[in-house]
C-alpha cells in the first residue's frame, strides 16, 4: 500500500497548466486593478492607483487584461469543444446528478451520518462549482465590461439605464468572484488540511494516488480499471472507527 | 495785493513795538506791542462779531493767551491789518461779500512776509501755489492769530487733527500723468471705518508730525498700488494669501487695472467687507460687469438681489477673497464639486430650500466622481498632469455664473446642457445616453429599477454565498479533526 499511495498519477497536461497559470495571473491583474477602483476610498487602493501611475494608465491595464482574459474563456471553450466533439474527451466537467448526490453525501460523512466521504469522479462537485462560476460570471464579467468600455455604441441600442446597471453587476460580481477565490480556492488549495501547504497538482500535472484515492476514487478506479470498492477499501476514513465520535460534536 | 505799499508802515510798527513794549506795565498782555494792546481793549472780549453780506459771521474776538503763544506774537496788529491804527480814523468799514473772500484777502497778507520762495520749499505748500485760485487759502489751515509752527506740531490733539487740518479741504494735486488727484479725507467716514482707531500715519508710513515727503507718482494708480502695500503691515495673512492670487499675478505681469487691497476694501472708508454681501459682490462687479449681470439673473443671484438673502453664495464664496485663482484653471474646475459641496452637501441648509444634500455624494460617487477624485489625489504625479481628461463636474449641466434650477421651466435647460456636455467626451452619444447618469437619484423601483434590483440581488447573494462557503471549510476542518 505504501508504495502505491506515494505513487504519482498524471492529472494535467501542459495545456491546462498553462491556462491555469495565465488566468492566476490575468485574475490577479483584474482584481487589483479593478477593486481599487471599487474601493476608492481606501488608502491601500490609492496607493495602488499611484504605483500603476495613475487611474487613466491603471484603466488601460484593466481593460487589456480583460481582453486577455475573454481570449483565455474562448480559447478555452474552443478547445474543449473541439477536445468533446472531436477528439472524444470523457465530458468530465459537465454537471450531473451524481453531483447534488455527492455534496449531501459529504454533507452527511461531516455531520457523522455516513462513515465515508462521496465518491467523486475525475472533478468532484467543489470543482465543478468552482469552474462554472468562472465561466458564468467571467461571461457576466466580459459583457458588463464590454458595455463599460463602449457606453455611446451601447447606448444606441439599449436604455441608458444599462450602463449603471453593468456597473453595479460588474462591481458587485467582481467582489464576490474575489471573495469566492479568496476563501474557497484557496482554502482548497493551500490550507486544506488534506493538501497543505500547496496543492501541487496544478504545478506539477501530477497528484500523489493516496489523494486520488482520497479525492477521486471513481477516476481512479477507471484508471487501474478496478471496481471502485477495491478503491476505497484501503480508504482511512472507510477503517477508522469513527462513525460515532462526530455525533459527539454534533 | 494793496498790502505792498503798507510795507515800510509794518516794519515801523514793528520796531517800535519791540522798543515800546518792555516799558509798558501791563500784566495779561505783558510782552506784546502797545496798539496790540490797545486793540485787545475791544477785541479782547467775547462776544465781538463780524457780519458778512451772505449772513456768515466770523468772531472778531482774540484771545490774548494764545496770541501771545503763537509765532506771530512779536507782531503788531497793524502789521497785518495795515489799514487799522487805533486812531480816530484808522478804524475803516469794510464789507466783505463772505468769510471766504474775507480770509482769502487776508492771506494775501501773508505772501507779504512769506515769499514764494520760501513756500516752494514745503511740498504741501508748492503743490497748492500752483493753482492758487482754487488753492486754500493760508488761514484755512493756520489761524494767524494762534498760528504755532507746523513743524513743531505738538499743540494738535491728535495726528489726525493735524492732517486733517488741511487734508479735510477741497484740496487736490495733478499728476504727471494729467491726472486730478483729491487730497480731501472724508473725516466723517474715517470716523465710521473699521480704522477710526489708527492713526494717518500708521498708514502713510513716512509721513510725521514733522516730515511731509514729497512723493512722485505717475498716475494715481501707481499711487494706490504703493499704498495698498502699508495694509500688509497688519494684514500679512491676507497679504500672503493674495500673492498666490490670479489678481497679483496680472498686477506683477504689468496689468495695472488688476485690483490692490484699497480697490476693493475703500482706503479712508474701510468696512467690514462680508458684512454686507450684496456689496462685496458689487465690487466684483465693477470690474467683471458682464458676470455680475449674468450672477444677478442666477438663481443665486436673484435671491441675493432682490430677497436680500444672506444664504446663497456670492463671489467670494466660491472664488475666495484674497488667494482668488483663476477660474479657467484645470485645478480651480477640479475644486467645482468641494465649492458646490459647501452649501449644498450642508443638511440642515438645504432642507431649508427643501433640496437634497445628497447630491454632492451621488456625484462623488459616480464614475465621474470617483475619477475626478482619483485625479485630485494624483496631481503630483507628473504622469497624469499632461494627459489627463477634463472631468464633466456641477457646473456643467447647472451653469456657472448662470446656475439655474432644475425644476421649472429651466428644467430642459439644463437637460441640453447635460448632453452637450456627454458628447464632448462621448462623440456621437445619442439621446438616450445621458440616461447613463441617474442625475442624483438613489435608484430605487421607481428610478433606475434595474440598477436597484441588481445591487439587491447582490447585497443578499453575496454574504449568502460566502457564509455557504465559509460553513462547508469548518466542516471540513471540523470532520478533518475529529477523523485525526
Amino acid at each position: 500500500m505504501a508504495t502505491t499511495s506515494h505513487s504519482q498519477i498524471k492529472r494535467f497536461g501542459i495545456g491546462r497548466i498553462i491556462e491555469h497559470q495565465m488566468n492566476a495571473l490575468v485574475f490577479a491583474l483584474l482584481v487589483i486593478t479593478g477593486l481599487s477602483q471599487r474601493f476608492h476610498e481606501y488608502r491601500v487602493s490609492h496607493w495602488i492607483i499611484q504605483t500603476l501611475g495613475g487611474v487613466d494608465t491603471m484603466r488601460v491595464i484593466h481593460r487589456y487584461s480583460g481582453i486577455l482574459f475573454a481570449a483565455l474563456i474562448v480559447v478555452h471553450i474552443a478547445a474543449g469543444i473541439y477536445g468533446v466533439i472531436i477528439k472524444h474527451w470523457p465530458a468530465s466537467m459537465m454537471i450531473n446528478m451524481n453531483d447534488f448526490r455527492n455534496a449531501i453525501e459529504n454533507l452527511k460523512y461531516y455531520f457523522g451520518i455516513t462513515n465515508h466521504p462521496a465518491l467523486c469522479d475525475r472533478y468532484d462537485y467543489k470543482q465543478k462549482f468552482e469552474y462554472w462560476g468562472v465561466i458564468a460570471g467571467g461571461f457576466l464579467m466580459i459583457g458588463t465590461g464590454l458595455i463599460l468600455w463602449f457606453p455611446v455604441v451601447v447606448a444606441r441600442f439599449l436604455p441608458g439605464e444599462f450602463i449603471p446597471a453593468a456597473k453595479a453587476a460588474h462591481s458587485n460580481e467582481a467582489l464576490l468572484a474575489f471573495l469566492v477565490i479568496i476563501i474557497w480556492h484557496i482554502y482548497n488549495s493551500i490550507f486544506s488540511p488534506e493538501v497543505f501547504p500547496l496543492d501541487t497538482a496544478i504545478f506539477t500535472g501530477k497528484i500523489s494516488r493516496e489523494r486520488m484515492v482520497h479525492e477521486h476514487p471513481l477516476e481512479l478506479a477507471h484508471i487501474e480499471n478496478v471496481p471502485v470498492e477495491e478503491i476505497i477499501k484501503h480508504h482511512p476514513a472507510a477503517h477508522a472507527d469513527t462513525t460515532t465520535r462526530p455525533g459527539e460534536g454534533a | 495785493m494793496t498790502g505792498r505799499k503798507h510795507f515800510p508802515v509794518c516794519f515801523m510798527l514793528l520796531f517800535l513795538t519791540m522798543v515800546a513794549a518792555p516799558m509798558t506795565g501791563y500784566t495779561a498782555e505783558q510782552g506784546l506791542a502797545e496798539d496790540v494792546r490797545a486793540c485787545l481793549g475791544c477785541h479782547g472780549e467775547k462776544g465781538l462779531s463780524v457780519k458778512f453780506q451772505n449772513g456768515e459771521s466770523l468772531d472778531a474776538y482774540i484771545d490774548a493767551k494764545k496770541f501771545k503763544a503763537s509765532v506771530h506774537q512779536s507782531l503788531s496788529c497793524s502789521s497785518c491789518h495795515g489799514e487799522f491804527s487805533g486812531q480816530g480814523q484808522g478804524h475803516p468799514q469794510r464789507s466783505f461779500r463772505s468769510r471766504e473772500q474775507f480770509s482769502s484777502k487776508s492771506s494775501a497778507i501773508c505772501r507779504q512776509c512769506h515769499a514764494d520762495e520760501q513756500l516752494k520749499r514745503s511740498p504741501v505748500h508748492a503743490s497748492l501755489l500752483t493753482k492758487e485760485n482754487k488753492a486754500p487759502v493760508c488761514a484755512s489751515c493756520h489761524n494767524p492769530h494762534t498760528l504755532t509752527s507746523v513743524a513743531g506740531g505738538r499743540k494738535f490733539s491728535s495726528e489726525k487733527e493735524q492732517c486733517l487740518r488741511c487734508h479735510q479741504h477741497a484740496m487736490g494735486i495733478r499728476l504727471r500723468s494729467g491726472d486730478k488727484v483729491s487730497l480731501k479725507v472724508d473725516a466723517a467716514a474715517l470716523e465710521g471705518s473699521v480704522h477710526a482707531k489708527l492713526g494717518c500715519y500708521d498708514c502713510h508710513f513716512g509721513f510725521s508730525g514733522s516730515q511731509h515727503p514729497k512723493r512722485n507718482f505717475n498716475s494715481p494708480r501707481d499711487f494706490s498700488i504703493a499704498q495698498s502695500e502699508a495694509c500688509r503691515r497688519c494684514h500679512f495673512d491676507k497679504y500672503t494669501k493674495t500673492l498666490e492670487s490670479i489678481h497679483y499675478t496680472l498686477l506683477s505681469q504689468g496689468n495695472l487695472k488688476a485690483p490692490v487691497c484699497t480697490d476693493c476694501h475703500g482706503a479712508h472708508t474701510v468696512v467690514q467687507a462680508r458684512a454686507d454681501k450684496l456689496q462685496s459682490s458689487k465690487r466684483c462687479g465693477r470690474c467683471h460687469q458682464d458676470i455680475f449681470g449674468t450672477y444677478t439673473k442666477s438663481v443665486h443671484g436673484t435671491a441675493l438681489v432682490q430677497d436680500h438673502n444672506t444664504d446663497v453664495p456670492i463671489c467670494a464664496d466660491c472664488h475666495t477673497a484674497h488667494s482668488i485663482q483663476g477660474a479657467h484653471t484645470q485645478d480651480y474646475r477640479d475644486k467645482v464639486p468641494e465649492i458646490c459641496g459647501k452649501c449644498h452637501g450642508d443638511g440642515t441648509l438645504m432642507k431649508k430650500y427643501g433640496l437634497s444634500p445628497g447630491v454632492v455624494n451621488s456625484y462623488l460617487q459616480d464614475f465621474h466622481g470617483v475619477t475626478l477624485k482619483l485625479y485630485r489625489s494624483q496631481k503630483d504625479a507628473s504622469e497624469v498632469n499632461g494627459s489627463r481628461k477634463s472631468i464633466a463636474t456641477c457646473v456643467d449641466c447647472h451653469g456657472i455664473h448662470d446656475i439655474t434650477k432644475t425644476t421649472g421651466p429651466t428644467t430642459n435647460l439644463v437637460k441640453a446642457r447635460l448632453m452637450k456636455r456627454c458628447q464632448k467626451c462621448h462623440p456621437g452619444a445619442s439621446d438616450e445616453f445621458p440616461d447613463a447618469w441617474l442625475s442624483h437619484y438613489e435608484p430605487s423601483l421607481n428610478n433606475a429599477p434595474l440598477v436597484f434590483l441588481i445591487n439587491l440581488t447582490y447585497k443578499f447573494f453575496i454574504p449568502f454565498m460566502l457564509i455557504g462557503l465559509i460553513l462547508q471549510i469548518l466542516l471540513h476542518v471540523w470532520r478533518y479533526a475529529v477523523n485525526r
